[in-house]
């Protein structure tokens, strides 16, 4: 990997879709945490606070004929594929128009070419099944799954990565290394890096430092393109951070720890390359989905139905 | 006696555990500095240090093989799966070697491992989180499967649990977590393979374990009312099976509906039902009903009152069998 504080190198830059849905994920959480905390949710949620930036990245790395495996984290892998803030919060809430008709809930969802599920792990070697069948009839196209550092200890991984790799599937496997699992952080629950281990099997690993989109498009593009055209499978591993608690209320870190994580958020980065148009563009999400949030809680529950 | 949470209660008994014999391990996720999701660990890694409450990795499978071979080198490893839908990575280890190795050795070979597992739905979390799998283990030679359901039963339940020289899935109903009773911490609770009558009563038996004991306990008061008379046995070990109080019982009342939140189609009350009816079949007045969960994933929150048995469901049930 390369040195930590690279994002701070140059400002970053996103035009205004990419903006605006980086912002839209970012309310959308903090409108989650709300409702939480005003008891209108209950049950297990996992917000991708300060993590945004990576499936806003890569959805123009994808396309619409590409699978993505979401996990328990999954709100933004979500809503960077599809602009449907009403439909995953009317999932969440259990509300009329909801994507899985309020079955799935948080990290169940299935729509399309888009699955998450949250068991950990056990979605990678779904996914280079999914690779195996798009490489024999949809050449081109790949399997997208996301997970975590602390996933790198389930042993469903590592027979995912070898049949991705002896099979030359299409598998692109992101990983948010966000230095924690629940409690537990990434040093005292990982011996050695990923990198070494993707490479073990054979398998390429690109480190991300950058919280910048048009440079994580620019180093992955190629790397894209070779997992498609040429079914060399990726792990691509982002240096991130949660800046949230795992699920609500059960932070153990370091308030320290919290704050540096918070230092590096893109969205003070964003905020500070260009602030008159971020915060325009800040104060348009915040209101759009507020009024999200109002719509879907006046809704009737959603009906359960085959 | 001494006021305590099943969760408290728990801890108390695990602290108790881990004094008594320094042989005693906790591990699992999450487990050491968060004590756990549902503070059932709270403070033992505080007191007893790193090496006896071991934080590990995301790894099910592997935390119940390294306590396999912790075992086989004299220790008593507590695992803790952080939910019950979790379980399942483990289930190989916990099945192919957990199990069968004891019984291969024909009883040479002790493995006194403790699988913790919280279970069961009725906190509002989602599938994987809220989950009932305890027939997947009674149905494995060579386990031992209990369910505690109160704070006493915990408190004695896990330390008795964690003496025991056998492999022993332990089952936690998160929903009670928070309950309160009395606890003394003085006495030593029943034998782990013991039944219990947690109400007498003349005209039904209702059969329970775990969370559903409570739904029971509500279900009898308020038959009560109506002059029903309804026994409830907390069956409190699943596996082996306190066959003798289950039809002292049956015998006596001639009615019995088994209650449990897991789907009712091949779930522990089949078994149940099986057993009552071969031994007091000449008692019977009616058919060995059930109440439980559907086959279905469990649901989201707000459809869990209709998945989950409460009073109504129950006493439908009594009053179906009352009425053949
Ligand atoms: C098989 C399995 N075991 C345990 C859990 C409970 N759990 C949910 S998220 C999580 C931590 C995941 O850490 P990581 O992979 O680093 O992702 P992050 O939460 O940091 O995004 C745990 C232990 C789970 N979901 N699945």
């Amino acid at each position: 990997m390369t040195e930590t504080g690279a994002t701070l190198l140059h400002a970053p830059r996103a035009d205004d879709d990419d903006l605006a849905r980086l912002l839209l994920i970012r309310h959308f959480e903090l409108a989650l945490l709300d409702l939480f905390g005003r008891g209108e949710l209950n049950g297990t949620t996992h917000t991708c606070l300060g993590q945004e930036y990576v499936p806003v990245a890569l959805r123009r790395l994808l396309t619409e004929a590409d699978f993505v495996f979401g996990n328990h984290r999954g709100h933004g892998h979500y809503l960077a594929r599809f602009d449907d803030p009403a439909g995953l919060l009317a999932e969440i809430m259990g509300r009329e128009g909801a994507v899985c008709g309020g079955v799935g809930g948080s990290q169940h969802i299935l729509r399309d070419r888009y699955v998450s599920t949250g068991v950990q792990g056990e979605s990678l070697p779904v996914a280079a099944g999914v690779a195996l069948h798009l490489k024999r009839t949809e050449p081109g196209t790949l399997a997208c799954v996301f997970i975590g550092d602390g996933t790198w200890g389930e042993g469903a991984v590592y027979e995912a990565l070898n049949l991705a790799s002896l099979w030359r599937l299409p598998l692109l496997v992101i990983v948010e290394n966000n230095g924690i699992a629940q409690s537990t952080p990434t040093t005292r629950q990982m011996a050695g890096t990923v990198r070494a281990r993707a490479e073990a099997f054979g398998v390429r690993h690109h480190g991300i430092e950058s919280s910048d989109l048009s440079t994580i498009r620019a180093e992955l593009a190629p790397l894209v393109s070779e997992v498609r055209i040429e079914g060399r499978p990726l792990v691509a591993e982002f240096a991130t951070h949660r800046l949230g608690p795992h699920s609500k209320g059960d932070d153990t870190r370091d308030p320290e720890d919290v704050r540096q994580a918070r230092a590096g958020d893109w969205y003070r980065l964003y905020g500070e390359a260009d602030p008159e148009r971020f915060a325009r563009a800040d104060e348009a999400q915040r209101a759009h989905v507020d009024a999200i949030v109002r719509d879907v809680s006046a809704r009737p529950p959603s009906r359960w139905e085959p | 006696m001494t006021t305590l949470t099943l969760a408290k209660a728990l801890n108390e008994g695990l602290r108790r555990s881990m004094e008594d014999d320094s042989k005693v391990l906790v591990m699992g996720e999450d487990v050491g500095k968060l004590g756990g999701v549902f503070r059932v660990t709270d403070g033992l890694q505080k007191d007893f240090g790193e090496d006896r409450v071991i934080d590990t990795p995301l790894a099910e499978s592997g935390i119940i093989g390294t306590a396999i071979g912790l075992a086989l080198r004299g220790y008593r490893p507590v695992c803790e799966i952080q939910f019950d839908g979790f379980v399942f990575p483990a289930v190989n280890q916990i099945i192919t070697q957990l199990a069968k190795m004891p019984l291969r050795s024909l009883g040479a070979l002790k493995l006194p491992v403790v699988v913790r597992i919280p279970c069961g739905g009725g906190i509002g979390a989602v599938e994987h989180h809220s989950e009932s799998p305890e027939a997947y283990f009674t149905h494995t030679a060579g386990l031992r499967v209990v369910a505690c359901s109160n704070p006493a039963d915990g408190y004695s339940m896990i330390q008795e649990a964690i003496r025991a020289d056998d492999p022993i899935i332990f089952f936690e109903p998160k929903r009670r977590y928070w309950d309160k009773s009395e606890v003394d911490l003085t006495a030593t609770g029943l034998p782990l393979d013991q039944a219990r009558v947690a109400r007498p009563g003349a005209d039904i038996t209702l059969l329970a374990y775990g969370p559903m004991v409570k739904t029971c306990l509500e279900a009898a008061a308020a038959a009560a009312e109506d002059g029903r008379d309804i026994e409830v046995i907390d069956l409190r070990s699943l596996n082996p099976l306190d066959m003798g109080m289950v039809a002292e019982s049956v015998k006596r009342t001639g009615r019995c509906v088994v209650v449990h939140e897991a789907p009712v189609f091949t779930g522990y009350g089949a078994e149940l039902a099986a057993r009552i009816t071969e031994q007091c079949f000449y008692h019977l007045e009616s058919p060995v009903l059930r109440v439980g969960g559907f086959s279905t994933p469990y649901p989201p929150s707000r459809l869990e009152e209709y998945y989950l048995p409460d009073l109504d469901r129950v006493l439908d049930t009594v009053d179906r069998a009352f009425a053949y």
